[in-house]
């Protein structure tokens, strides 16, 4: 009981069931099982981007690329898929996993083998997958009626009454927990992200495991390029641009720790949660759309605050229960 | 106070070596800016020599010019902001609404420049007194920051500002010198007494370089890092005067998106580490000329705005790998292939190399001062059993690896 109330996840679940409640409050007609499921269908691009960027900053690093590479695996997939609807609809699926891994790969390679600073290596591959989205599409813009329906059944199929987009978000998210959580690789991950030099002398292939980290983030990427696309059923050069901040905000808000090695799977879902309810309810409430941005910015400041304070305490505590032992 | 301690000779004297001074991060900026000048005088010499041309370049590229010279001392701390852009909007928000409400115009401009420094002072207190990480505490604020131009600009834009704005983005003095290049001068100059020659200065880079040391040192980590980020929200304050000047008198909560990521760009490209403590102040400035000059001769040989940002990507990625990683590249390259993965190899064959070095540079001197022969024949035997030992000892190290790695295989198919 001490534990659960110790919890930073208790502290995000009684945040969102606030949220909950006031949304409930003040727009009682939009409280609908559909309008949730809608939610749920439309946010469901940041859990994939989430759960990736996780994957890379418990390594101690960062990606914003990730939007970037979106709107470019996005335009791929949308553009071939336009050009040939005779190929099956699976294969863009796995095309865009594949090509997300490869530009990943890109990130990877350049963060983990040849040492460079992540901040600004994304900060470049965010420039060029931008440039290559742009250069692949030819500035040209698609809508809904050039969409093939073998290609949005991804997003919009109906399984169970709720759309594939969220059911692959889900899936993800617990096979991602499972991987970090209950498999040598997924441990090493933690470990680097806590301490490169006693990973390094615990025998831990260091750069391998950075490379590997930011393959997962670009692989999700990837997917959600495809997805998002499918969902929106539009896709153009610029799509999606500021999502990596979002992805990292929901990170933080989850109890990700920036300098790595902290943070778990369910801290992220609730994030999710917590983010999708702010932008979708409090932006139907009329005169308060315009509020989205500034109260999200809001939220995650004092989430970090809140964060420290909490650290602090436990630090105290910590000490205390050590001084007692002495 | 003669005899103390003060009275030591602490500056550092580094003798002008020409050698060195051609190699220097900054002589390569330059050489690269007279490249892009080349470029553009062999594919468009009728343009090159075309009055206003030099001018155009480099109005357009400097409404961000202000907050690279800002970066600078972020990035000095191991911080990052990427909330200026932001900053931009809102800062010109404030001064736009006051325009508009009658109030004589310097008091509006220096209300904005107000307000981006009491942006920049709740990001410096939130990241030197909660010691929240930048990168997080920036995004989060460029949010709110630009949240609340949204609250309370709507869809509107602000149109009303001071006519001397427009003279900063396009006006010529004299029809020549770029009024928007003279005052990034004039900026840049004193903002390299205050990095370079002020106490204020060095402390950023104590801060940056270990704050841990700074603390120790009696150095209030707090405060510099409060200042730095004071300056970044002037600095902000100033480039929303360049950016609205620029985009020709009018701000909306939507524009200069990307302006924070350009700025770290040009940061970078200066030759400032993002770990804080490494990089100068003129770095930063001759690359904000490259990146002007970039983007307008990529424009002139027909790269459309967006291709060019692979480029710029390209181009970042390219520099930041030969400045920073060079070294440590070669030597993980080096020991890959050359040494097969064994450290011991490395060792040796390291060691080997000072001790030849060092020996070539003594014959080098007896040389120059004419001395024996025997000396030099001596020196030379030594190189020669020194490389001698250093080959036995890696075939040795090597055989020794195999040797072990076939009882491993030996042991394990057992």
């Amino acid at each position: 009981m001490k534990k659960l109330l110790h919890s930073r996840n208790t502290g995000l679940i009684v945040v969102l069931i606030l949220l909950l409640v006031m949304a409930r409050i003040l727009t009682p007609n939009m409280f609908s099982v559909q309008a949730i499921i809608n939610m749920l269908q439309n946010n469901s691009v940041y859990a994939l981007l989430a759960v990736g960027e996780m994957v890379v900053i418990l390594t101690s690093g960062i990606d914003i690329s990730i939007a970037s590479l979106l709107a470019f695996v996005g335009i791929v997939t949308t553009s071939l898929s336009c050009a040939n609807p005779g190929i099956p609809g699976v294969t863009w699926f796995i095309l865009a996993i594949v090509l997300g891994a490869l530009c990943g790969a890109l990130n990877g390679a350049l963060v983990g083998y040849l040492h460079m600073v992540p901040m600004i290596c994304t900060l470049g591959t965010m420039y060029i997958f931008r440039g290559l989205a742009f250069a692949v599409s030819g500035g040209q813009w698609w809508f809904a009626a050039s969409y093939l329906d073998s290609y949005r059944v991804f997003a919009i199929a109906k399984i169970l009454g709720i759309p594939a987009i969220v059911w692959i978000a889900v899936i993800v998210m617990v096979l991602v927990g499972l991987f970090l959580g209950y498999t040598a690789p997924g441990r090493r991950i933690y470990a680097i992200g806590t301490s490169r030099e006693s990973s390094a002398v615990a025998g831990i292939k260091e750069p391998t495991v950075t490379f590997y980290a930011y393959i997962i983030c670009g692989a999700l990427a990837g997917l959600a390029g495809m997805l998002y696309t499918a969902n929106y059923a539009g896709g153009y050069y610029g799509m999606a641009e500021g999502f990596e901040m979002t992805a990292i905000a929901i990170c933080v808000l989850g109890g990700v720790s920036i300098n790595g090695g902290k943070g778990r799977i369910d801290g992220v879902a609730i994030g999710v949660l917590i983010m999708c309810v702010i932008t979708n309810f409090i932006s139907m409430i009329p005169g308060m759309s315009v509020w989205q941005k500034a109260l999200q910015g809001a939220i995650i400041i004092v989430a970090v605050i809140i964060n420290y304070f909490t650290e602090r305490t436990a630090e105290k505590r910590a000490l205390k229960e050590r001084g007692a032992l002495i | 106070m003669p005899g103390s301690n003060y009275d030591r000779d602490l500056s550092v004297k580094e003798g002008f070596v020409l050698s060195k001074f051609l190699v220097k991060w900054e002589m390569i900026l330059v050489y690269i800016l007279i490249l892009l000048n080349l470029v553009l005088l062999i594919f468009k010499p009728e343009l090159f020599f075309q009055a206003g041309t030099i001018q155009t370049i480099i109005n357009s590229g400097f409404d961000s010019s202000p907050l690279v010279l800002g970066m600078v001392f972020i990035l000095l701390l191991g911080d990052i902001d990427v909330s200026v852009a932001a900053q931009i909007v809102l800062g010109g928000m404030v001064t736009g609404l006051m325009m508009n409400a009658g109030i004589p115009s310097i008091i509006c401009v220096l209300a904005g420049i107000l307000t981006c420094v009491l942006c920049g002072a709740f990001n410096g207190f939130c990241v030197a007194y909660f010691k929240m990480p930048a990168v997080i505490t920036t995004i989060s604020t460029s949010m709110l920051f630009r949240g609340i131009a949204e609250i309370v600009l709507g869809e509107n834009s602000l149109k009303n500002f001071p006519a001397w704005y427009n003279k900063i983005g396009w006006y010529n003095i004299g029809g020549i010198i770029p009024l928007s290049m003279v005052l990034f001068l004039i900026m840049g100059a004193i903002l390299i007494f205050v990095l370079h020659k002020s106490p204020f200065g060095r402390k950023v880079y104590i801060v940056g370089n270990n704050p841990t040391c700074a603390t120790y040192s009696g150095i209030s980590v707090f405060r510099v890092k409060m200042g730095c980020f004071m300056l970044m929200g002037f600095m902000a304050g100033i480039g929303s005067i360049f950016f609205i000047g620029r985009m020709g008198g009018g701000i909306s909560s939507s524009m200069a998106t990307g302006y924070e990521m350009t700025a770290i760009a040009t940061a970078v490209l200066g030759g400032v580490s993002t770990s804080g403590g490494k990089g100068k102040m003129f770095g930063p400035m001759i690359a904000t000329f490259i990146m002007s000059f970039l983007i307008f001769v990529l424009g002139l040989l027909g790269v459309d705005p967006n291709t060019k940002k692979i480029f710029i990507g390209i181009i970042l990625i390219l520099t930041i790998l030969v400045s920073t990683v060079n070294k440590q590249m070669i030597k993980d390259i080096k020991l890959r292939l050359l040494y097969h993965n064994n450290k011991n190899i490395e060792a040796v064959n390291d060691r080997t190399a000072e001790l030849v070095k060092k020996n070539k540079n003594e014959i080098k001197k007896l040389q120059k001062a004419g001395g024996k022969d025997a000396e030099i024949k001596k020196l030379q035997a030594e190189i020669e059993a020194a490389q001698k030992e250093c080959k036995e000892k890696s075939a040795q190290f090597w055989a020794d690896q195999q040797a072990d790695e076939k009882k491993a295989k030996e042991r394990f198919a057992k």
